[in-house]
């Protein structure tokens, strides 16, 4: 019988802010709780109070076993009330956590990979690109990133991208660095070079994001994946809450639950142009 | 393990004809069909499970985004996705089969045909041991809660499923009324077995910086410890207006919530949010009762149930 799981205890180890409004908890688990696989995500709560009265999904933007126990480190932006709360957290503090969940990114597309990242979307790509380094057999893996954000002050996660990626591009909103404009724009210049050499696309960011890169992609031959985020509730498939509306193969349209079919989805699987 | 020696209290329960282990039952659309909460808990352990909403047809739900966490509370509109009875029974029923615990299948219907028909085609069902009939969701556009809001309406859903079914018929109430033991009076009249209330309060939200509703719905429904003392009211004024059993639920958290259900005459409770919260939650609350029970000395929980005493000191 398939051993049984909970949602764990854990203790915050740390809480930063590492960029304006964004920050990165690590938090440390029993060493049971199992592996994550990059694109996963967890539930997240503080474990005292009753407020928020819901976990959050975030995606984990690392592990570290220690034997004993495990660490994740889930990197955020202060958005809510939720997330807040969750920035007021210390070290010491109890959290309940629920994991690791749904479906992660496939790992064995080649040896050309393009990230696109969009905000705190950054984070499950650090953990997809740390994992294919670690796994790295018979010749090099080339992850070349690109990173958007609002202004440089909140550019999140690059540090951690740098040590993994060969190159790491950025676009801020109003070009205090890198590429002024946003991250798919830039990453359209270079779109028809990568069709040539590169064997597939990761993505993760705001919707909006994701569908414009859908656009720049549509009728170049690259394979994408892409990391999905809609509110949830229960984060098990339950509540059927985080509905994202997919293309069917009859050519119709239906709801999948980003929670257990994603939240990383092939994009072409998802309906783009839903209002 | 630690043993006192004490004898452990009576926690089986009776709704009428259907009788349950203990009084702690997992409320619709918040357990899927069971097999979501498998790696989480022994199902074996519940009083009961009432499952996701089944109509004849799939439905396929409304747009995104469905859910938005209020104070104390959770707002959805998720519009009663669901596989329908063909997909259910071949897909979700065998899992079913294999558990040893009470399984309240809900239905939802557009017309009280439709409910009929869901009733009949779940009666021949292995699995299936009760039928909970939803007249109060409001997030859907035909049926539901129109049906529920008007009792002359809420009655012929209950007739039309009492002739089509054989098993236990639990009607599930809707808050959003003004009087609602007027709605409980007829649909005990037509027949049903068992009542369950509340179903979720009508509820909106506004995000004020894009002026747009929080949900694609507009509206939604109100669930979680907002709506308690809501739904303890209305549970204490129906189980005094009829004399079928009520199962009380709205914004259980743990074993005291339960409690002041128990004690306010419900014969057994659903647990419907606190699932999202800890999917064991449900565990938790019955090892609260027994420990309550435990503590005041009392060796059989129907011996609390009803006891509320409202005499002036």
């Amino acid at each position: 019988m398939e051993q049984m799981r909970k949602r764990e205890t854990g203790i915050v180890r740390s809480n930063r802010e590492t960029a304006r409004g964004h920050y990165v908890i690590e938090v440390e688990l029993p060493g049971l709780f199992g592996v994550v696989n990059p694109g996963q995500f967890v539930m997240f709560r503080p474990g005292a109070g009753e407020t928020p009265l819901l976990s959050r999904p975030f995606s984990v933007c690392s592990q570290t076993e220690t034997g004993e126990t495990t660490k994740i480190e889930l990197l955020y932006r202060v958005v809510g009330a939720g997330t807040a709360r969750m920035a007021s957290l210390r070290q010491g503090d109890t959290v309940n956590v629920l994991g690791p969940l749904g479906r992660g990114f496939d790992m064995d597309e080649g040896r050309r990979v393009i990230l696109v990242a969009g905000g705190v979307g950054v984070a499950p790509l650090i953990s997809y690109a740390d994992r294919r380094r670690a796994q790295e057999e018979g010749g090099r893996v080339r992850i070349i990133a690109y990173v958007g954000a609002a202004d440089e002050e909140s550019i999140a996660g690059v540090d951690r991208l740098e040590q993994y990626c060969d190159e790491v591009k950025i676009a801020t909103d109003d070009g205090s660095r890198g590429f002024r404009g946003t991250v798919t724009e830039l990453f359209r210049t270079d779109v028809e070079h990568h069709e040539k050499t590169a064997s597939a696309v990761r993505a993760c960011g705001p919707r909006a994001m994701l569908s414009a890169l859908a656009d720049v992609l549509d009728g170049h031959d690259i394979v994408c994946q892409v990391s999905m985020e809609e509110r949830m509730a229960c984060g098990i498939g339950a509540c059927l809450g985080c509905a994202v509306r997919v293309r069917l193969n009859d050519g119709s349209v239906g709801y999948r639950r980003v929670c257990k079919d994603g939240p990383v989805f092939d994009m072409e699987d998802i309906d783009w142009h839903e209002d | 393990m630690k043993t006192d020696g004490a004898k452990r209290p009576n926690m089986a329960v009776s709704i009428g004809r259907l009788m349950l282990k203990n009084p702690v039952i997992t409320a619709s659309g918040t357990f899927g069909y069971g097999e979501e909460f498998a790696p989480y808990l022994n199902l074996d352990r519940l009083g009961g499970m009432v499952l996701k909403g089944i109509s004849e047809n799939p439905r396929p739900g409304n747009p995104p985004p469905r859910i938005v966490e209020t104070p104390s509370g959770l707002l959805n509109a998720i519009g009663l996705e669901n596989v329908g009875i063909d997909a259910f029974v071949t897909e979700k029923a065998p899992f079913l089969e294999t558990l040893d615990t009470t399984v309240i299948a809900n239905i939802f219907g557009e017309s009280a045909d439709e409910y009929a028909r869901v009733a009949d085609k779940l009666t021949g069902v292995k699995c299936v041991d009760a039928l909970e009939v939803n007249i109060s969701c409001p997030n859907v556009n035909r049926g539901g809660m129109d049906f529920g809001a008007d009792p002359e309406q809420a009655a012929e859903v209950t007739r039309a499923v009492k002739e089509a079914t054989d098993l236990p018929v639990i009607v599930k109430l809707t808050p959003n009324v003004t009087d609602i033991t007027a709605v409980a009076r007829r649909v005990e009249a037509a027949g049903a077995d068992a009542l369950s209330l509340i179903n979720t309060l009508r509820g909106m939200s506004v995000d004020v910086y894009t002026a747009r509703p929080r949900l694609a719905n507009v509206t939604g429904g109100l669930s979680g410890p907002a709506i308690r003392p809501v739904a303890v009211l209305m549970v204490w004024e129906t189980v005094q207006a009829v004399s079928i059993p009520v199962i009380g639920m709205g914004g259980i958290m743990n074993a005291r919530d339960a409690l002041e259900f128990l004690i306010a005459g419900a014969r057994a409770v659903e647990i419907g949010t606190a699932n999202f919260v800890n999917p064991a939650a449900v565990l938790d609350i019955i090892g609260g009762i027994e420990r309550h029970l435990g503590d005041a000395g009392v060796d059989d929980i129907n011996d609390i149930i009803g006891t509320l005493d409202c005499r002036r000191k």
